[in-house]
């Protein structure tokens, strides 16, 4: 391990916002967010987690898939693939853990994802450790740690002198090598410590709450919105739709786009026909949370949570993941 | 920019308007090329949406042109249009429009000479100020840091008086009337508060009157509780389904809203008012522990609940008290160009993310499927993009003109922190000024959807 000084760790952020995309935590009005940043004097230090997860970094809101032309009698297809290489500095554990969990899907299942392969292969992760654990943080519960190192190419530790620098990857080591840094010497700090107790999830044998009532008394009070899954660093289910840009006497332009959708609002499974077979708000809920810990294992070996907490702090009505798994570890109501 | 010309979108009634401009035509008057009409049944058809579309899909004015109002062919349809697109151009002007952009005026069938004047005089306004940058590919720069400072708090003024409040005597008010509502069957649910494992105050629904010991009032109650009666109190068609429900003052507002636009009947509500000493800042969350009152409490002139069946608390500790208006906020706005607003709003509504919240929360907003969600992208895309996002918050914004209470739950559901509330509050300011109207003080319907007075 090395150590790289404030003054240093500065100057290289300096450097690489000039060759490519740096983004990192940033104070955007009241609200810390990951987003690109011009230089390191725009990076937020003193913060937890940021309000939305890293993933829009490789997992943008909106993108472009396709542009579609046609003209008389011709269509003619332009592939959109994201371009560029970028930096996400300042990463959180829980944040890597949510990449390799959307690894697990875009990347590791055929057919891959190559809009998302593309951003991944040209990204390079410097995790940063957290200092403390909110109150509604439980990564420790799911095998992870706030000093987990996984996934990241660069992690930096605070210390006393400035921060322990461990490179796991070749990528990471590329991105330090005009850096001449002194080695570290001494002792990492411990990790926090949670502050609320969560059983692991892993131990629940979540299929057989399928017909629990706490998912109607639960669901009773959400509100069908889709900050839950917009927050979280895993939900990736998106919409995809041919949208018209012009319409012209000769040239009728298209954009395929695909953007963030939500499994929690009312409409999203209903097919052809009109039937939605998750009419009811409970049906909903249960699917989002048996998806994180059940089929989402079963499909791709990997839980869809990280134990970051955001949707417990952004939930309008407390609908508290903390609160469910530890009711469901409980045991079986009905 | 000496080849600029811009576009302008002219919606014509078909009975008068369509054609005055056939007038026009036939004595060899000229009227700009710019002009591109479209032909509309009467100017009242003229929704907010049609308008908003324009400008999103690159017009650089769009102008209504209906018939004077008496002469209207379905005797009120112009009504509408008097009422709603001025409210609408005040919208579009708070977020940064120019003035000049958006023009409602009157031409009858023969008055060709006045529409040739209309329509050039209106090309030539909105030729002076130049191209519009209304869409994101139009505009010069993507920087979206405001270089102002804008007020989102109000300096305060008069403070509203402490109302003492015994809490837990009230709380157990709350469960004694619940229990009875559900042991006597008059009920089938209560929704009320209650605080979760986490120490959070979150809202509850109580079926069995074994349960009602979880329901709490407390200075966290800050839920708007009327936003569930659309689930719980709708009909469906089947038999209509009896609630109780907890509501604050400003709750009570917007179940005058729900009741005014014949959700449901009065009589399927059994509404428990509380006398309400406001609610905390953070309430709802964990940070629900600080000692200040909401922003919305601050200038809140009411402490009893407009409608009740049982009032928990004592009205006789409720002083007669004036609150100052927010109104000074929007003040801070007047100095501001057209460009200056157009950019903080940018940059408020580039946060955005489309999660719903503000909608979903609204106890008003409740339109099933929502116009904005359609699977036909009919008046907006579904991109989570700038352009999208705006179109989304202003339609929504215009939709609750003279129907939001200001109960703030879009403002507190939030998670980017965007001050949605101050559109709301602009569009209510222009209604009361023009109207007097003010929403939730009765069940009469919001005066966008009535015709003009007698005396107008």
């Amino acid at each position: 391990m090395k150590i790289i000084r404030q003054k240093e760790l500065l100057s290289w952020l300096d450097n690489i916002a000039g060759e490519q995309k740096l983004i990192a935590p940033t104070l955007v009005a009241k609200t810390v967010l990951y987003r690109p940043v011009k230089d390191s004097s725009q990076i937020q230090w003193d913060h937890t987690l940021p309000v939305l997860s890293a993933k829009e970094a490789l997992f943008p809101p909106t993108e472009r898939l396709l542009t579609i032309e046609k003209t008389q009698g011709e269509i003619q297809l332009t592939e959109n693939l994201p371009q560029g290489k970028q930096v996400l500095f300042g990463i959180r554990p829980c944040d890597v853990q949510g990449i390799l969990a959307l690894d697990a899907l875009f990347l590791d299942t055929e057919p891959q994802d190559d809009y998302y392969a593309q951003r991944r292969k040209d990204t390079t992760l410097v995790g940063m450790a957290c200092e403390e654990m909110k109150e509604t943080c439980f990564c420790t519960s799911l095998g992870s740690s706030p000093h987990d190192a996984t996934g990241m190419d660069i992690m930096l530790t605070k210390v006393a002198s400035g921060y322990a620098v461990k490179v796991l990857t070749d990528k990471g080591a590329d991105l330090l090598q005009d850096l001449e840094l002194d080695p570290f010497e001494g002792e990492l700090p411990d990790p926090p410590q949670p502050i609320q107790n969560v059983p692991n999830p892993e131990s629940i044998p979540w299929a057989e709450h399928f017909e629990d009532v706490f998912w109607e008394e639960t669901a009773e009070r959400c509100l069908s919105c889709r900050m839950c899954a917009y927050v979280c660093p895993v939900c990736r289910c998106f919409d995809v739709r041919d949208e018209l840009l012009a319409d012209q006497e000769h040239l009728k332009k298209f954009e395929r786009i695909r953007a963030w959708d939500s499994c929690m609002r009312e409409d999203y499974r209903t097919i052809a026909g009109g039937h939605n077979p998750r009419e009811e708000k409970k049906a909903r809920l249960r699917n989002r949370i048996l998806c994180k810990f059940l089929y989402y294992p079963e499909q791709y070996g990997v839980m869809a949570c990280t134990g970051c907490g955001r949707c417990i702090d952004a939930c309008p009505v407390n609908i508290d993941l903390a609160e469910i798994i530890s009711t469901m570890a409980q045991g079986e109501r009905v | 920019m000496g080849t600029y010309e811009p576009k302008i979108i002219a919606f014509l009634c078909t009975w008068c308007s369509y054609t005055g401009a056939d007038s026009a035509g036939t004595a060899r008057l000229k009227s700009p090329w710019n002009v591109r009409a479209i032909r509309v049944p009467c100017s009242g058809r003229v929704s907010p949406e049609l308008v908003l579309r324009a400008f999103d899909q690159g017009a650089d004015g769009v102008i209504v042109l209906g018939c004077h109002i008496g002469e209207c062919h379905y005797e009120t349809g112009n009504h509408r249009a008097a009422k709603r697109i001025p409210i609408l151009k005040s919208l579009l002007e708070f977020v940064g429009l120019e003035p000049d952009r958006l023009r409602l005026d009157w031409v009858s069938a023969s008055e060709g000479e006045r529409f040739a004047n209309i329509v050039t005089q209106f090309t030539e306004d909105v030729r002076a100020l130049g191209p519009i940058h209304w869409k994101e590919e139009d505009r010069e720069s993507s920087d979206l840091s405001p270089t102002f400072d804008i007020s989102l708090r109000s300096n305060g003024g008069e403070q509203p008086p402490e109302i003492p409040m015994d809490w837990e005597k009230a709380t157990q008010e709350i469960r004694d009337t619940a229990r009875t509502l559900l042991a006597n069957q008059e009920v089938d649910c209560v929704i009320g508060y209650e605080v979760g494992p986490r120490g959070w105050t979150r809202p509850a629904f109580v079926h069995n009157p074994d349960d009602v010991d979880r329901l709490v009032w407390n200075p966290h109650c800050t839920h708007n509780l009327t936003r569930y009666l659309r689930e719980k109190a709708s009909g469906n068609g089947e038999e209509e389904k009896r609630v109780a429900v907890v509501v604050k003052p400003c709750d009570s507002k917007s179940l005058n809203v729900l009741l005014g636009n014949n959700k449901f009947t009065a009589d399927q509500i059994h509404t428990i008012g509380m006398i309400c000493p406001g609610i905390q800042e953070g309430a709802g969350f964990g940070n629900g522990d600080s000692a200040t009152l909401q922003e919305r409490c601050l200038h809140c002139g009411e402490r009893i609940p407009l409608v009740y069946d049982t009032l928990i608390g004592d009205p006789q500790s409720v002083p007669d008290f004036e609150v100052s208006p927010r109104g000074d906020i929007l003040e801070s706005w007047s100095g501001l160009e057209p460009a200056q607003r157009m950019e903080f709003w940018l940059s408020q509504f580039d946060r955005c993310i489309r999660c719903y919240a503000c909608r979903d929360a609204c106890p008003v907003c409740d339109c099933s499927p929502c116009l904005y969600e359609r699977d036909d992208s009919l008046w907006t895309g579904m991109n989570i993009s700038l352009d999208q996002k705006r179109t989304f918050h202003l339609g929504r914004a215009y939709h609750l003109a003279g129907r939001c209470v200001g109960c703030n739950e879009c403002v507190r559901v939030c998670p980017m922190d965007i001050p949605i509330n101050l559109l709301n509050e602009k569009l209510n300011q222009e209604i009361q000024s023009a109207f007097d109207y003010h929403p939730g003080f009765n069940t009469l319907p919001s005066p966008l959807t009535t015709v003009l007075d007698q005396e107008n």
